[in-house]
């Protein structure tokens, strides 16, 4: 575009001054004038229709509202009026001054003279052929009259007249006698038959003749009539060159005449032909000057929409767009201050980008500690509504983890009535005055039993006041230092017991041994009695001492590969003829587990014999045993429809002494508990409808090492 | 004494204008010495051409002649391209006209009789006997004009504008077949 338009200018200016020489005397350039004429025209209309596209071009701009394009509209009026102002009052002057210049070249006087200058050369060129006419009508009076011979009496009459040149023709034109004072003859043609016609009518013809390169001639041609009647008339031609110096005024006056008749004729085309170059050359500067002006108002709004570009760059949060500064004037200052801007703004978001992905990392990490704490945890504001709670807090309690988000502690029993004890502790304790921090172990009934919680709480005196509740699920622990404390009473109270078991035993048989033979016979059979008592009991209390033993020590797994469907049917073999029928419904697909088989048949005989009890009396008595396969490992359950486990000892079944039986140790199932923990498996004990009970049992297919 | 071997005339049927050139009739003739143009235009100036003649201005006619033979494959053969040039001048001194061609001269005291003998054309020797083979049809044009390069300055720019000051007859075009 700008090579274009300088280009355009420095044609047009070319073109200005080739039309400016051309409208001046200069014959190549008056000759190309036409093309010139075209050429600049073209140009003009080439440089318009440039304009027009800009200002479509400006005015699309304008419309889509692009950053500076008001600037650029505001300098570019601007450019023009300061060209189109001075420009047009020059043109104006100009026009006027060429007009009148070109009318004052013509006034009447100039004209006046030179028409008379030129009649008065046409009445001297007529006076002398007048004169010649003279001479000549005596010359043909001469010649009718003289008898001589004709050329002689010609030559002495030109002589005579002091004419140049006399031709005496036959009035058919045919020379009859020739006298010049130069021997070439003036005129290189004769009388054309019209004029012989003429002069044969008894006319004179009289001319004025211009011969290239010889000048002006006067001819007269006078018929000259023979006295005889024989004789036809003879036709007399003379010739008289105009004097040279005449000649040359009269051509000058006539010249001058000429170009100034041209200049008159010429007077409207010649105003015309300046004033179009004239217009020619304003319209091509004044649209270069436009087309200049448009060009430097779009370089000087440009750093503004780059600016503006910036801008919204900036604002669209891409600080990577630096302007290049160019110019060493205020826009490139402010270019400069705007980049530096640009790059702060940049290091500030990042800065400001990092310390909070570093906090999100902190939260992060804070609540994956949260969410795999095993404890409870839960915070509250300090009107007691629930902030947080960690997925251990929902378990625990045994409800969903959003079940209480952002609810008062004082509502929750409303939304959960299980949760009723905790949230009355916890309410009583933060609402007692005086003390931040408590402790309290609770029992908490949740759907698959009691549990025992250990609740910590504490006030928070921090930015933002609140509370803390802590708390653990602390059942097995409670159970592990209770199994504890009965394994050390049953080890002590075996070994005492034990011991004097075997005197005791081995007395009352040796009493009976030594005093049988001495005693009546009546006395005898009561002595035997007696120690058969003392002996049986015995066996019994080493019976029983022994089944503490074995609950107190912790007996070493043998663990293998045990197909637990074989298992089950080999201890159902001995069961067979107790009376009680058991079925079993045995999956087929069931692996095979790791476990030690002698402990899995003491489960089993220790289950099946409570169920057999628990069938005593019972009509219909039915015991159902069942393997299959779930999810966590192989299940095993025993089930009966007998009296079921009484109410009050169903939190502590798997207790030592608990029972419900008449006669029983209550070591049972405590021992059954004990090897399926040792198998790292869980066992369930609950009653059915209408009556019985239903022992679960799931182990692992691959006990964890 | 002109063996009219071969004749082509055609005659125009365009009506005469009022101002400007139009060509009435042409013809080639064949003779002795080679082709010769016959043709004859109705020449007509008009008012500001007379009145720029009277007031000194020298006119240049030129009359234009072309033989083409049509070519399919590429322009027009053109053998014969010549152009005659005659001038019209006026001395006011002498209250003369002068039609000149070349060296050639005539003078006249009346405007018409320029006119009328400008209008006819008669034997311009426009081709030896050997040039034009006749061998397949030929196209001859001709045409008169007013040459406006030659005007001064200010008229030639008059001559752009209007067709007063650029009087030319149009292409008058007849076809020659020898066969």
């Amino acid at each position: 575009m700008r090579a274009l338009i300088f280009l355009c200018v420095v044609t047009g200016a070319a073109l200005v001054y080739l039309m400016s020489e051309a409208s001046s005397n200069n014959a190549f350039f008056a000759q190309n004038y036409k093309l010139l004429f075209y050429l600049g025209l073209g140009l003009a209309m080439g440089l318009g229709s440039l304009i027009v596209y800009q200002l479509l071009l400006l005015r699309r701009k304008l419309r889509e509202r692009v950053f500076g394009s008001k600037l650029t509209l505001r300098l570019m009026v601007v450019f023009a009026l300061m060209a189109l102002i001075p420009g047009g009052l020059v043109y104006a002057i100009s026009f006027q001054f060429l007009q009148q210049s070109i009318e004052s070249w013509f006034n009447v006087r100039v004209d006046e003279s030179l028409n008379r200058g030129i009649s008065l050369g046409q009445r001297v060129l007529q006076n002398s052929l007048k004169e010649l006419n003279e001479k000549a009508e005596a010359m043909a009076q001469s010649l009718a009259s003289s008898t001589g011979s004709e050329a002689a009496t010609l030559n002495r009459l030109r002589e005579q007249h002091s004419i140049e040149e006399a031709t005496l023709l036959t009035s058919r034109g045919r020379i009859v006698a020739q006298s010049g004072s130069e021997p070439v003859a003036l005129l290189p043609d004769l009388p054309s038959p019209i004029v012989m016609r003429q002069v044969r009518a008894q006319q004179s013809v009289r001319s004025i003749e211009s011969i290239p390169d010889r000048g002006l001639f006067l001819r007269v041609i006078v018929p000259v009539n023979k006295l005889s009647i024989t004789d036809d008339i003879r036709v007399l031609q003379v010739l008289q060159r105009v004097p040279s110096a005449i000649a040359k005024d009269a051509e000058m006056v006539e010249a001058g005449y000429k170009d100034y008749q041209q200049l008159l004729l010429a007077r409207v085309d010649l105003k015309r032909i300046f004033g179009l170059t004239l217009t020619l050359a304003m319209l091509v500067t004044l649209f270069s000057a436009l087309a200049l002006a448009f060009l430097l108002s779009e370089k000087l709004s440009a750093p503004l929409s780059a600016l503006a570009e910036s801008t919204r760059a900036i604002a669209k949060g891409d600080y990577s767009k630096l302007n290049p500064v160019k110019s060493r004037d205020e826009f490139g200052v402010l270019t400069q201050s705007f980049n530096t801007m640009t790059r702060q703004i940049a290091e500030a978001t990042d800065a400001m980008e990092r310390n909070q992905r570093q906090l999100e990392n902190a939260k992060a990490y804070l609540e994956s500690i949260l969410s795999n704490l095993t404890s409870g945890v839960l915070t509250l504001d300090e009107r007691l509504a629930v902030r947080t709670m960690n997925a251990a807090a929902a378990q625990i309690l045994g409800v969903a983890e959003q079940a209480f988000h952002a609810m008062k502690l004082a509502e929750w029993p409303r939304a959960e009535p299980a949760v009723a004890p905790f949230a009355e502790v916890a309410l009583n304790r933060f609402n007692t005055p005086g003390k931040d921090e408590w402790e309290e172990q609770l029992e908490y009934r949740r759907s698959d039993g009691q549990r025992t919680l250990l609740v910590r709480g504490s006030r928070l005196d921090t930015s933002e006041p609140g509370y803390v509740l802590v708390f653990d699920d602390i059942t097995h622990l409670i159970q592990a230092q209770r199994d504890a404390a009965w394994g050390e009473v049953a080890r002590r109270l075996a070994h005492e017991i034990k011991n004097p078991l075997t005197p005791i035993q081995l007395s009352a048989e040796r009493l009976q041994h030594k005093l049988t033979p001495k005693l009546p016979e009546a006395d005898a059979e009561m002595l035997k009695r007696a120690t058969g008592t003392i002996v049986s009991h015995v066996a019994a209390l080493k019976g029983m001492v022994d089944d503490f033993t074995q609950y107190a020590h912790a007996s070493r797994m043998n663990a293998r590969a045990v197909a637990l469907n074989d298992l089950v049917k080999e201890v159902l073999v001995l069961y067979e003829s107790m009376g009680v029928a058991i079925e079993a419904r045995l999956a087929d697909n069931l692996p095979l587990i790791h476990a030690d088989p002698g402990m899995l048949r003491q489960v089993l005989h220790n289950l099946f014999q409570n169920a057999i009890d628990a069938l005593t009396g019972v009509d219909n008595p039915r015991i159902l045993v069942s393997t299959t396969l779930g999810t966590g490992g192989v299940l095993i359950t025993v089930r009966d429809n007998g009296t079921g486990i009484a109410e009050g000892v169903m939190g502590r079944i798997f207790e030592p002494y608990v029972t419900t039986k008449p006669k029983g140790t209550g070591l049972g199932l405590a021992i059954v508990k004990k090897i399926v923990d040792e198998h790292h498996g869980r066992i369930l004990v609950e009653n059915v409808k209408p009556h019985g009970a239903n022992v679960s049992i799931v182990l692992p297919l691959r006990a964890a090492a | 004494m002109r063996a009219c071997a071969f004749a082509f005339t055609a005659l125009t049927l365009l009506p005469a204008h009022a101002e400007g050139i139009d060509v009435k009739s042409a013809a080639l003739v064949q003779d002795d010495d080679g082709w010769h143009l016959d043709a004859q235009f109705d020449v007509q100036f008009s008012p500001r051409l007379e009145e720029a003649v009277n007031r000194g201005v020298p006119l240049y006619f030129v009359v234009e002649f072309e033989l083409s033979r049509p070519r399919w494959y590429w322009f027009d053969e053109k053998p014969i391209q010549l152009t005659q040039t005659y001038r019209i001048t006026y001395t006011p001194l002498l209250r003369q006209y002068r039609l000149s061609m070349g060296s050639a001269y005539q003078n006249f005291t009346r405007f018409d009789e320029v006119t009328r003998v400008l209008s006819r054309i008669r034997d311009w020797h426009v081709a030896d006997k050997g040039a034009i083979k006749l061998d397949g049809p030929y196209q001859a044009s001709v045409r008169m004009r007013l040459d406006t390069a030659q005007l001064p300055k200010p008229f030639q720019l008059n001559a752009i504008a209007s067709k007063d000051w650029a009087p030319a007859s149009e292409w008058y075009r007849w076809s020659i077949d020898n066969r």
